[in-house]
């Protein structure tokens, strides 16, 4: 018995699972994609479109799945899976890339000076106890000789001055230069990131100043709400209308305009109508 | 879109409080399901919550209208109520005017009420109230505010404006284009 011709029309039935291609395809199998540079025919395009396109979606599904059954399998509980590799395409950053941050006055003078920034561990050996200390924070070296347990007068100083409470307020005083500096650097850098044309650190404090007389107009007990402005006030600048959003707290917003509501009407809308009354009582 | 600020509400309650006084509650707070005012354009819009976030993706120049449009703010900043509200105003009425079937007509063309066209009225209606006013198979009109209190109607011509007009179903003609 023959079966040959059997199978060959079984065979027909099916297209097939090999297509040709000019130009291979490119494939990202992490999404799922093949990407088609072939041109399309034209001819076909305009008389056959329909018949066309889909012919041609369906030889790229098919490359796409030959290229999906030639990945490493492995087989578990839900069925056999492929494991796709890693993504080839490369999606571009959604944001743009941050500004520099400009150099503090510090690192300028170190440009200019041709100062190198040498790493220094972290932790220092300490001879007088034999130990490892840190170089500055808790329980750091850099206390400045105001942990000893005596300290030699200086021929110049006054002799009854504490030198233990003199140490202490020096190192103070250097934290707080610092932080001052600290902050300089973070106004400077902002006048330079913010303001693109010409602002210098004067007009962006000028700015805030502005700022912050606005916010201390509004301490009041109301929270500027019934305050009288003054004549010849210029209008704020820059301050801008806020709206609740649109769906919000049901909850609250419910509330809110009971509030008012009870506001409003409570003046007139008394539950008992007492001309209604009256006039009752006239009869 | 947006709810309305704190003076606007204020603003649009003491309108709408002419009309229905404290019933505006039963709009606020409804059983069935929760409803909102609305600004879109100077226009107050009363809506359910499925509508509004429906609404809430289509954008500030392609929104045209929606829901109940109960009325606008004018540019000095007043409430002006629209006959479009007037399904919910005749609802929760406080007063009401009944005015006769010859008068009904002059009414719709945006006509005062006199004192021959009045069937009935609300027994305690004060002066310069928001009344609602209907047909006497009791269908609502439109709404206007009353010239003399009830007690005082009884002694007036019949010449005589009882209620003034402030809008009427008329309007849904005559002013089609800027009512929704």
């Amino acid at each position: 018995m023959d079966i040959s011709d059997q199978l060959e029309t079984q065979k027909s039935k099916y297209e097939t699972i090999t297509v040709e291609k000019q130009i291979p395809l490119q494939y990202d199998l992490a999404l799922l994609a093949a990407f088609d540079t072939n041109a399309l025919d034209e001819s076909r395009l305009k008389n056959d479109r329909d018949n066309y396109l889909k012919e041609y979606a369906r030889d790229g599904t098919q490359l796409l799945i030959n290229q999906i059954f030639k990945l490493p399998i492995t087989s578990s509980e839900m069925g056999i899976l492929a494991e796709l590799p890693e993504q080839i395409t490369v999606i571009p950053r959604e944001k743009p890339l941050p500004k520099p941050k400009p150099p503090t006055r510090w690192e300028r003078f170190a440009k200019a000076k041709g100062i190198q920034h040498r790493k220094k561990s972290k932790m220092v050996y300490d001879e007088a106890t034999g130990e490892w200390v840190p170089r500055w924070g808790y329980k750091g070296t850099n206390d400045d000789g105001a942990n000893d347990w005596l300290i030699p007068v200086p021929q110049t100083e006054d002799p009854f001055e504490d030198q233990f409470s003199k140490k202490r307020e020096a190192k103070k005083e250097r934290i707080a230069k610092n932080e001052a500096r600290h902050k300089r650097n973070i106004e400077e850098a902002e006048a330079v990131l913010n303001q693109p044309k010409g602002a210098d650190t004067r007009s962006l404090r000028k700015v805030e100043l502005q700022r912050q007389i606005a916010i201390s107009k509004t301490a009041t007990a109301s929270i500027g709400k019934f305050d009288k402005t003054l004549k010849g006030e210029s209008k704020l600048k820059g301050v801008k209308r806020k709206f609740e959003p649109s769906i919000g707290d049901v909850r609250k917003e419910k509330e809110l305009s009971l509030n008012i509501l009870k506001k409003v009407v409570g003046k007139k809308g008394d539950i008992v109508n007492v001309r209604k009354a009256i006039a009752k009582r006239d009869q | 879109m947006r709810p309305l600020t704190e003076d606007e509400t204020k603003v649009f309650f003491e309108k709408l409080s002419k009309y229905i006084g404290r019933n505006i509650v039963h709009l606020i707070d409804r059983s069935d399901e929760t409803y909102y005012f609305r600004l879109h354009q100077d226009k107050v819009y009363y809506m359910s919550e499925a509508l509004m976030r429906q609404a809430i993706s289509i954008g500030r120049d392609q929104l045209i209208s929606l829901g109940v449009c109960f009325g606008k703010f004018t540019k000095s900043k007043k409430f002006k109520l629209h006959i479009t509200a007037l399904d919910y105003l005749a609802q929760y009425a406080k007063y009401k005017i009944w005015i006769k079937p010859n008068g009904e007509n002059t009414f719709l063309y945006g006509n005062h009420i006199l004192k021959a066209h009045l069937g009935r009225i609300t027994d305690d209606t004060p002066e310069h109230q928001g009344v609602v006013i209907y047909s006497m198979s009791d269908i609502p009109l439109g709404f206007g505010v009353t010239a003399r209190s009830t007690v005082e109607t009884r002694k007036l011509q019949p010449t005589d404006i009882v209620a003034f007009h402030q809008a009427d179903i008329g309007e849904y003609l005559r002013e089609q284009n800027t009512l929704f």
